[in-house]
């Protein structure tokens, strides 16, 4: 595909009216695309120039917030971060990501997994609940401790694992592999102390122990977040808490502030050598 | 405004059986999912052979032997220990893995992104490699003594 | 912490099947290869061989040990795959008990076979 020459491609995406109560169906388009048009330059062409009922997330358009989550030749991808080129094909099937409730066209319903997502506490979680709520210093975390869990922090939260999980398409009561990733990168993470309050959630047969590493989820990840990874270092974790193996260590100290210096200058000051 | 119902849209068990574009580790769990239910079918079956007919002694044993040893049910017993093989293998390699044991360590992303699954795949094709011999040793043993 | 319990038994289960369900298949199934290490089996699967064994107490106890593994490692198993399938919470108590029940009676009466084979 040259820049200047433009192919024509069909587009078809599949349409499901909710006010109709029929069932979805497909419907074609022809976009003329060039060279570095994303699948998501052409939904927006459709919806200017051929059928503005047509309704799809998207929102930044460089893969950053999580919103544009669809099936795309049978495989999730963000539709911003998809190029039509690298289909080699003249015609793209686009649908909603599977496993998740369609409300209209391309849009899915995420409640159910905002709300798995909130039920195992992404959040710090400290024993001094004083500590906690109004804190004062900052944490101590080496760049070592950081790494353990970084890759995880990642997540976009575009939904596009749980699409491609196996477990996720015939449980309901799955958590999912974002979920049980975000478990992990906060029981990693060493400023947490919140283990005990997390695991009771995920460690049981609808959580984390339906996994079966099909590696699905870390394969389709837009970000390379490999919630593969996390979900077995948090069977791990869970394993060696369980077996009472290897030693807890204890979560990261507080660090005082630093000491006023008398200084009024925003750097430290130094004498000037007198020759 | 008319409250709207979304529609259902899971997978089932479809999403279980097509593992359409995912790459190796998908099709493994699809295959070790059909090995494991397939030998537990043989196993009922073998238990019932092996004490109601042989609880009854030697006739009834010996004329079971005879209807068994047909090659239809000798390709069976020839499946399922092909079955058992890649089972125990790939059991032995999720084990590993699911215990952190076989997995990358947990870098920050730098693209193109590559997951653990992906970098030990090596290790994952030596496990399949090593089932493809054991396979191979059955295969041979099934022939020369007598299908 | 019962359900971490319950996967780390098939794990557990599953290597003590890895050798012992190996043992028996190298013995049924691997003579020929077994014959180049010297190793003479006489026909496992003759009725000759079956009196042999099921008069030692040693392959009883095998039998009797590869039976129970495999049965908790199989039944685990078919539980897992039937509650991926979401049932509701009454539908899974009563998968969870039947699989039991069912468990307990395969096992109570293929462990009385070999038992009751070693006095004949």
């Amino acid at each position: 595909m040259d820049k200047q020459k433009t192919e024509q491609i069909t587009f078809r995406v599949q349409r499901y009216n909710p006010e109709n109560g029929s069932k979805p169906y497909i419907q074609e388009f022809i976009v003329p695309s060039s060279r570095g048009m994303t699948v998501l330059d052409g939904l927006i062409y459709i919806k200017e120039n051929l059928d503005s009922t047509i309704a799809f997330r998207a929102s930044c358009r460089m893969a950053i917030c999580g919103s544009c989550g669809m099936l795309i030749n049978n495989y999730p991808h963000l539709a911003c971060h998809t190029q039509i080129e690298e289909f080699h094909s003249d015609r793209l099937t686009i649908k909603p990501l599977p496993n998740f409730p369609i409300i209209k066209d391309l849009v899915v319903d995420l409640t159910p997994f905002f709300e798995i997502h909130k039920a195992i506490k992404p959040y710090i979680l400290r024993n001094d609940l004083e500590e906690m709520e109004n804190p004062v210093s900052e944490y101590a975390q080496s760049h070592q401790e950081l790494e353990n869990f970084l890759q995880f922090t990642y997540c976009i939260k575009c939904g596009i694992c749980v699409s491609a999980c196996p477990t996720s398409a015939s449980d309901k009561l799955f958590h999912g592999p974002q979920a049980l990733a975000q478990c992990y990168r906060y029981c990693a993470d060493n400023r947490d102390d919140g283990e005990l309050e997390r695991f009771p959630v995920v460690g049981t047969d609808h959580g984390v122990w339906h996994c079966h590493l099909a590696g699905a989820c870390s394969e389709s990840c837009p970000k390379g977040v490999d919630p593969a990874l996390a979900i077995q270092l948090l069977k791990r974790r869970l394993v060696s808490r369980t077996l009472r193996l290897g030693k807890k260590k204890p979560p990261a100290s507080t660090v005082p502030p630093p000491a006023q210096s008398k200084s009024k200058l925003p750097f430290p000051e130094f004498a000037v050598k007198q020759d | 405004m008319r409250q709207i119902r979304p529609r259902q849209n899971y997978l089932g068990v479809g999403g279980w059986v097509w593992a359409g574009n995912y790459k190796l580790e998908r099709y493994l769990y699809i295959l070790h999912r059909v090995t494991g239910l397939g030998i537990l079918l043989f196993l009922l079956v073998h238990l019932i052979v092996t004490t109601f007919f042989r609880i009854q002694g030697q006739e009834v044993w010996e004329k079971a032997m005879t209807v068994l040893n047909n090659p239809l049910f000798k390709t069976g017993e020839f499946l399922v220990a092909v079955a058992f093989v890649y089972h125990a293998l790939n059991g032995l390699r999720l084990l590993l893995q699911e215990l952190g044991l076989l997995m990358a360590k947990p870098i920050p992303p730098i693209y193109p992104y590559s997951d653990s699954l992906r970098k030990k795949r090596l290790w994952t094709m030596a496990i399949i490699g090593i089932i493809i011999i054991l396979c191979l040793v059955f295969f041979y043993d099934f022939i020369v003594g007598g299908w | 912490m019962r359900y971490t319990y319950l996967w780390l038994m098939q794990l557990v289960t599953g290597v003590l099947i890895a050798v012992l369900l190996g043992i028996h298949m190298v013995m049924q199934h691997l003579e020929d290869i077994l014959g180049f290490f010297r190793v003479n089996l006489n026909d496992p699967a003759s009725w000759q061989s079956m009196i042999e064994r099921s008069r030692q107490v040693i392959w009883a106890g095998i039998y009797i040990a590869l039976l129970a593994v495999v049965l908790y490692h199989a039944l685990n198993g078919l539980r897992n795959v039937i509650l991926e399938l979401t049932p509701s919470v009454r539908t899974e108590r009563v998968v969870t008990r039947v699989i039991v029940a069912f468990g307990i009676i395969i096992f109570a009466w293929a462990s009385y076979v070999p038992i009751a084979l070693l006095s004949r």
